[in-house]
């Protein structure tokens, strides 16, 4: 079998065309769009080959950082400008300036192109993407069913809403709302910020940019959106962004507030009459509603030269050619980064079009420095925290501001090498080497006793070989991390600077105190694999028995762990909606109990992670309980029955003492995962909603590295896990004896 | 042996209980795929939508490669399988039946690695992957499932040898096998039940990965089904009638491999083995 798998590995077209690879994150029908274009490009350019990926946003960009940093990657990257400031500022992208010349950028509206002042400190503006088109732009969708005319003023907005919140049979609960948008991303409350007369950033923009959001313009904002939910009554009580779209497209929503993406999707639905407006106008200032509005584009691998850059920008200046720009208009109606193609006739006669053009020339430019994401950040919470009620508009944007800071102060923070690294790093080699000494008798025992008795070595050298090839260096690689300033700044060129970054964790408040986020990690550990445990094993005894159907009701217990989790935790996450969630649904009929807001409310997502991640487990213990009580012997059980013993007894004095060692490894592994589990904390509150308050330590760790950057302090706080872990599995299986046979 | 009627009314209970909370969400999932208009949420409890439709379904094999990451997926998760069972079942038994130095520590080393969280060795484990030239190849992959797969299967299969008991071996030991005879022939059947779970687990670690897939492979023809199925999901306009198809599809092959498996995990071979 090895030389076929050799085999498959070698395997590789012989393609001497320049192979140029492009990332996107492009919807389905642009894929199609940019795939016809690149069989157009490959026929005129016979020595080039393009090669599309789709990646998901937050996936392009985690893994196009980590391929630059080990000097690979795709020649191109194409998204939204968003990423862009981040990418510049890590110098994983490069400068496109050489390849676009001042008269060629005339020929793009404003703000296709995006530059970024160099890095090298000289003043000159780098080209960072050049764009092919507009959008990301939100707009009013309304349905012509209900609504005749758009409004044009947020009274309007408020008056159309209020006609349109029916509740046809009485039952307390509206048939259909009438204004929805996922509240639970600040993103969506940007034409309110601005409408009210307020920015993200302070004006004029400075380098680097300081957050502007303890605001009047703020609180006014937040204060209308609240009252649109609390007074007005016209919006679900929560309302994410799945729960909006559904909304809207099963009729249940009069309007509602949503990107370019979505609506070619509304206006081809065929049970609603979709029409797109720009947002309307806020009274109380007279300002319009402004959306943030981004160009997508192209950006060039940092690591890219040669051959292979020129046939990438190659590529680029043909989707950027005026032919190829309108053809994007006519086939996607999104609206062209060139000129020449925005003037088109098509743009004024299309009703959409037009609407989507007007909006853009009413909107910002979304600001592209890596600050924009701290900004999100520490909106977020309190923005959440308004909408549930718990936080007046005024605090809310104090915290926000407050919050942001504090982000934007870490993502900058800058560590200086302790003068002590000499001295660690002695002193790490000096424990080595005593470790070596001390231990070195053992190793000439090994030597000896590898010689005169190999059979347990050669049973399991493989495994273990296989096992640690795979760990050994990403182990190290972050152990040296930990020691490290690698973050935002420092993303290529970092140092080793000493233990500052386990002070910190160390020192953090947030993760160590009473409410803090290691006892909600061990809290959330111990509850999940008790569970896991518990209900494995009821089930498995209650299976394992006399029992008719046997065979159906085990295959059936299994479809837990058979569906793939990503989807089945997003199902659980519906079902704990509020107001249309099965959950919630049955708690109130059956029951007659009042309606729990899951996932609005921290402890409550708490519970609802870990009935998810408890209906996730359970049937993995179950199987491994059936398996262990195939080992039991019979007899044991006929002894106790001559010795009368009761049910209970033999079930404590039999069953569970021998299922012991077969368990074991699955509690102790299962424990473990479950203390790294981050999927379901993060399917299932959304990244740690409400409010932050439902991290567990992996999850706050992928947030301050994927969020903010901070690559040394992951790693340092990894490191910390890991050690938490170690001791306790050291300790439980000490006591437990798990290496231990049941029969010795 | 038959048991008395409330015995039997309890278990009935349980399980249907049981039965009941497993299925729901996963109807749930049923649901989305034969909606049309990738509608994630309901506002209603029905299972089958009033428009209901299998054009999720038919897109999957008609408009997507999904044959193709079957096929992938189905040769990934079957090596990885054998190699899975194989390496473990021998390491296990090492740990289970000989004193030997370094066993305790290897044992604990081996669950430190699955220690550290797995997003952090994701920056390391691609500039792994780069350096040795494993982007794009099964043998990537297959090492990395392995790898993942094996702690738990070695772990697991030294305690399921745990319960055999030792004298059986040394029975055969006795009528002449020699150490390899009567593991092959005496305790790997004994540890049937083990040897399906590892193989079930196994499977399962290389059929619904994606984190590492996601890094070693970077060209669509040579996807897994878990990666096909990411595709589907975008920021803010997921594919949601194909990712919850897709999803639905992608368990039968486990529903199928553990009914063929479980009839080995519930005839327990030991009985009337020993008496001691």
């Amino acid at each position: 079998m090895a030389t076929a798998v050799l085999g498959l590995a070698g395997c590789g077209s012989r393609d001497t065309r320049t192979t140029v690879t492009i990332w996107h994150q492009s919807r389905p029908t642009e894929r199609d769009f940019l795939v016809a274009e690149i069989e157009r490009f490959e026929a005129d350019h016979p020595g080039v080959r393009v090669r599309p990926l789709y990646k998901e946003t937050e996936e392009l960009r985690a893994g196009f950082q980590a391929a630059v940093l080990a000097g690979a990657g795709p020649e191109l990257v194409y998204g939204p400008s968003d990423v862009l400031g981040t990418f510049h500022t890590m110098g994983i992208i490069q400068d496109l300036a050489p390849w676009i010349s001042a008269e060629e950028r005339d020929a793009f509206v404003e703000g296709a192109i995006t530059s970024l002042p160099a890095t090298d400190g000289s003043g000159r503006r780098a080209v960072v993407q050049i764009g092919d088109r507009f959008g990301n732009h939100l707009a009013l969708v309304y349905n012509r069913r209900f609504v005749t005319t758009p409004p044009l003023t947020t009274d309007d907005l408020v008056r159309i809403a209020r006609d349109n919140t029916v509740d046809g049979d009485g039952d307390g609960r509206p048939d259909r709302y009438g204004l929805v948008w996922n509240y639970t991303e600040p993103f969506f409350g940007i034409p309110f910020l601005t409408g009210f007369g307020g920015w993200v950033f302070q004006e004029p923009e400075s380098e680097p940019p300081r957050p502007d959001l303890d605001t009047p313009a703020m609180a006014a904002a937040l204060g209308f959106i609240r009252d649109l939910r609390e007074r007005h009554q016209v919006t679900p009580a929560n309302c994410d962004y799945e729960l909006a779209d559904s909304l809207f497209k099963t009729g249940r929503a009069a309007m509602i507030i949503n990107g370019d993406w979505s609506w070619s999707d509304y206006l081809a639905n065929p049970s609603i009459d979709a029409a797109v407006a720009v947002l309307p106008t806020v009274d109380a200032t007279g300002l319009p509603m402004r959306p943030m509005v981004a160009p997508k584009g192209y950006s060039l691998n940092a690591n890219a030269s040669g051959d292979q850059a020129d046939a990438a920008m190659a590529f680029v200046r043909y989707m950027t050619s005026d032919e190829v720009q309108r053809r994007l208009l006519q086939r996607l109606r999104m609206l062209p980064a060139r000129r020449a193609a925005w003037d088109d006739p098509l743009v004024a006669s299309d009703p959409t079009l037009a609407a989507s053009r007007k909006q853009i020339e009413n909107g910002r430019l979304m600001p592209v420095a890596a600050e924009l994401r701290a900004v999100w950040d520490g909106m977020k919470p309190a923005y959440q925290a308004v909408l549930g009620g718990t936080l007046e508009p005024a605090a809310a944007a104090a915290r926000m501001q407050r919050d942001t800071e504090g982000f934007i102060a870490s993502m900058h923070q800058r560590v200086e090498p302790s003068p002590l690294v000499p001295v660690l790093g002695a002193g790490i080699g000096l424990a080595l080497f005593v470790l070596l000494v001390r231990q070195w008798r053992s190793f000439v025992a090994l030597a000896t006793d590898l010689r005169r008795n190999p059979t347990p070595y050669a049973f399991a050298f493989p495994a273990v070989l296989v096992i640690f090839a795979v760990i050994v260096f990403p182990f190290v690689w972050n152990l040296v991390l930990s020691l490290s300033d690698m973050s935002l700044g420092r993303f290529r060129d970092w140092r080793v600077v000493g233990l500052q970054n386990y002070a910190e964790v160390l020192a953090d408040r947030r993760l160590w105190g009473l409410s803090g986020v290691f006892l909600k990690t061990v809290l959330w550990t111990v509850i999940n694999v008790a569970l896991h445990v518990t209900l494995g094993v009821i089930l498995a005894v209650a299976l394992h028995g006399p029992v008719r159907c046997k065979a159906i009701y085990r295959l059936l217990l299994i479809i837990p762990w058979a569906v793939p989790a990503y989807i089945t935790a997003l199902t659980w996450r519906g079902m704990f909606d509020y107001e249309y969630g099965a959950v919630n649904l049955i708690l109130g009929k059956w029951l007659g109990l009042p309606a729990v807001n899951w996932l609005g409310e921290p402890l409550r997502a708490f519970e609802a992670c870990i009935i998810t991640n408890v209906w996730l487990g359970f049937p993995f213990m179950m199987v491994i309980a059936l398996g262990g009580l195939q080992g039991i012997p019979e007899e044991l059980y006929e002894a106790a029955r001559i010795d009368r013993a009761s049910r209970w007894q033999q079930f404590w004095h039999i069953t569970l003492p021998l299922l012991k060692p077969v368990l074991l490894p699955a509690a102790t592994l299962g424990a473990i995962w479950t203390f790294n589990n981050l999927n379901v904390i993060w399917l299932v509150s959304n990244g740690g909603e409400p409010q932050d308050a439902t991290h567990i330590l992996v999850s706050y760790v992928y947030k301050s590295v994927f969020n903010l950057y901070r690559y040394g302090y992951g790693a340092a706080l990894s490191t910390v896990m890991f050690l938490i872990l170690l001791a306790f599995s050291m300790v439980f299986l000490q006591r437990t004896r798990a290496t231990e046979s049941v029969y010795r | 042996m038959r048991e008395p009627l409330r015995i039997t009314i309890l278990r009935h209970a349980v399980l249907l209980a049981f039965v009941a909370i497993s299925i729901y969400p996963v109807l749930n999932v049923v649901s989305i795929s034969l909606r049309p208009g990738d509608r994630l949420r309901s506002t209603d409890l029905a299972i089958i939508p009033a428009d209901w439709t299998l054009a999720s379904y038919a897109a999957l094999f008609t408009e997507q490669p999904f044959l193709r990451w079957l096929g992938n997926s189905l040769a990934v998760s079957a090596a990885v399988t054998v190699t899975g069972v194989a390496l473990a079942s021998t390491a296990g038994y090492a740990f289970s039946r000989f004193r030997f130095i370094g066993r305790r520590a290897t044992m604990l080393a081996i669950l430190t690695t699955q220690m550290f969280p797995a997003t952090m060795l994701l920056l390391p484990l691609y500039v792994l992957i780069a350096r040795l030239g494993l982007v794009d190849t099964w043998l990537g992959l297959m090492i990395f499932y392995t790898a993942t797969a094996l702690p738990f299967c070695v772990w697991q299969m030294k305690g399921f040898y745990d319960t055999i008991p030792a004298s059986l071996e040394e029975a055969a030991r006795i009528d002449g096998c020699t150490r390899g005879q009567a593991f092959w022939y005496v305790v790997l059947p004994l540890a049937t039940p083990g040897l399906v779970i590892t193989a079930l687990f196994s499977f399962m670690t290389a059929w619904s990965e994606y984190i590492v897939a996601a890094q070693v492979m970077q060209r669509e023809e040579m996807f897994t089904l878990p990666l096909g199925i990411k595709g589907f999901q975008a920021s803010l306009s997921s594919q949601w009638g194909l990712y919850a198809a897709a999803s639905i599809l992608v368990s039968l092959p486990v529903v199928a491999v553990f009914l063929s498996l479980s009839r080995f995990l519930v005839n327990g071979l030991t009985v009337g083995s020993v008496k001691e």
